[in-house]
């Protein structure tokens, strides 16, 4: 077993694509330093006219610390895409280069190679968030310092400077929840279909549709929030509320812990009876 | 010795039978043919044997062992399966080492290499290959685990007449190092050539099982082909040993290897000399009829 993931590890990180991946999410991260170097002044006090109306606001409003926020917010879709294209990879690569054939055809159980491959792409997830995390914060501390934080989440919340590293730190830690569900998701579709665009196509259309219905607070599509991964995944942003609300933030940890494994074992079933005859 | 017994071996995709009761048996050290056009069950079997399809029912024995399933037998083989694919963006060596650490292997890639003729390109990414040089890279892969038998589907697609060669003389001289060969092709003449044992299957089923002794000393479809109409005397010959004419210039006779030269020599005699003499063996005429 540690054997066929040692395996499993050499080739993710031997692809190109495993770095492009990492090099465009650390440019991403670069651009929204750049970008609010440039004009992030002029954008905050234009959002914050009516705060600044109002009250007297002290200090750095645009800091390292709000920046890392708001590269976050990637993790709405950007991040998703890009984790999904190595991580369907993983599976369906192996159809596509028709690797599958040489690997089935060795002393091995069919539970072993998903093991370890399912273990690659959590391990694969995890490098891809810190990444995220580490590029998200280092840059945007450098340059634009720290202070306290005024965050939009159900009105306005203000964040206390020492206490913004933990709560990035558990939202970091939700979002690899949130990515290995839908990983999870998107690797069932990549054995299914054996093809890595329709994986990622049917992966992208339900995170594009459910998002696009959990936007529709009221009215029928309400209902249906609580059953969306979509929904659950954005939970990472109450970390930034004021008093963390620990029981939704569970329920939701458990939704996508629950989806996981549901996709998990949906692919193990698919995978031990699937017939390789093309 | 035998080495291995498949018995009743039945695959069926929803209503559609693949395969429909296949038995047969294989000694050890044997080469063994697996022919038949495309759709006979060749592939099929080679892949249920692979591990890769699961069959509705059968029985399989390794050594007179009852195995408890097909996919058992992976762990005594080496395959190559379809067109040999292998990781494009990494090395032949590299390649070989993945599937040498799944195996625990303890053989040497480089004389691996060597001995399938790629050592000098060991270094070479394979999306660079020929198919040629794919197949051999495949047949290195099929052997890292020492293997009493290697399994091959269709080893000869896509390769050059070199190619063919070099791939055909390999496994002549694995064979003699006491590997056993089951090998589906599709490609009778050259399967001819090298395989003891012929299994034609036709709709999933085994429509002709021979060895080759039995192949060569069997009687032979001769078609005799005359520039004219041969003389009654010869009619009247071709009549007395069963041939028949196809037509007025085209006659087929059933015959065994040694009587072809005294019919042709009768025939000259006759003045009715035959000016093309096309022979077919039982197991090319079944083949022939078959794909038809």
């Amino acid at each position: 077993m540690i054997n066929i993931l040692q395996i499993e590890l050499y080739k993710l990180f031997s692809s190109y694509r495993t770095y492009i991946s990492f090099a465009i999410t650390i440019l991403l991260m670069l651009i929204v330093d750049l970008g609010l170097y440039s004009d992030g002044e002029e954008i905050f006090s234009f959002l914050l006219q009516p705060l600044n109306d109002n009250f007297y606001v002290e200090g750095n409003i645009v800091n390292g610390y709000l920046i890392a926020y708001l590269a976050l917010n990637t993790l709405w879709v950007h991040i998703p895409v890009l984790i999904i294209i190595v991580t369907t990879h993983i599976f369906s690569g192996e159809f596509e280069y028709g690797t599958i054939r040489i690997l089935l055809t060795q002393p091995i159980s069919r539970s072993s190679l998903l093991t370890a491959k399912i273990i690659s792409m959590i391990i694969y997830t995890i490098c891809f968030m810190v990444i995220v995390a580490v590029f998200a914060l280092i840059p945007s501390v450098i340059f634009f310092g720290t202070s306290d934080v005024i965050i939009f989440i159900d009105g306005i919340q203000f964040i206390q400077e020492e206490t913004f590293l933990p709560r990035f730190f558990y939202a970091t830690v939700f979002a690899i929840l949130a990515m290995i569900a839908f990983s999870s998701m998107a690797m069932y579709f990549a054995l299914w279909f054996r093809n890595t665009l329709t994986a990622i196509l049917l992966s992208l259309g339900l995170l594009i549709l459910f998002t696009l219905i959990q936007t529709f607070v009221l009215g029928i599509f309400s209902a249906w929030q609580p059953f969306l991964f979509t929904y659950h995944i954005a939970k990472w942003q109450l970390f930034f509320v004021d008093e963390i609300p620990f029981k939704t933030i569970l329920n939701s940890a458990l939704f996508l812990f629950t989806m996981s494994a549901f996709f998990i074992g949906l692919s193990f079933w698919k995978f031990n009876k699937m017939n390789i005859s093309e | 010795m035998q080495i291995l017994k498949v018995e009743d071996l039945t695959l069926q995709y929803g209503e559609q039978i693949i395969l429909d009761q296949v038995s047969f048996s294989i000694k050890k050290g044997q080469i063994i043919g697996l022919l038949g056009p495309n759709g006979a069950g060749k592939s099929s079997i080679i892949k249920i044997l692979a591990g890769l399809v699961f069959p509705k029912k059968g029985r399989l024995y390794f050594k007179s062992k009852l195995q408890n399933s097909f996919s058992d037998l992976r762990q005594y083989c080496g395959y190559l399966i379809d067109s040999p694919s292998f990781y494009p963006y990494l090395t032949a060596k590299q390649n070989l080492n993945l599937i040498k650490k799944i195996n625990k292997s303890e053989l040497n890639i480089d004389d691996l290499l060597f001995k399938v003729g790629l050592f000098d390109l060991n270094k070479k990414k394979v999306k660079h290959f020929s198919t040629g040089m794919k197949q051999r890279l495949a047949i290195a892969q099929a052997l890292l685990r020492s293997p009493e038998i290697l399994i091959l589907d269709e080893p000869f697609n896509g390769l050059d007449p070199n190619g063919f060669q070099d791939v055909l003389n390999l496994l002549k001289k694995l064979n003699k190092d006491g590997i056993t060969i089951i090998i589906s092709s599709h490609l009778l003449n050259e399967l001819e050539q090298f395989a003891e044992t012929f299994i034609l299957l036709h709709n999933g089923k085994i429509a002709l099982e021979i060895c080759k002794e039995t192949l060569i000393n069997s009687k032979k479809r001769v078609a005799f082909t005359f520039e004219n109409k041969p003389s009654s005397k010869a009619n009247e010959y071709i009549t007395k040993i069963d041939g028949i004419f196809t037509s007025d210039f085209k006659t087929v006779i059933h015959l065994k290897p040694n009587e072809i030269a005294e019919v042709v020599n009768t025939l000259v005699s006759m003045k009715s000399t035959p000016i093309n003499v096309e022979t077919l063996t039982i197991l090319q005429e079944q083949y022939l009829e078959i794909t038809a």
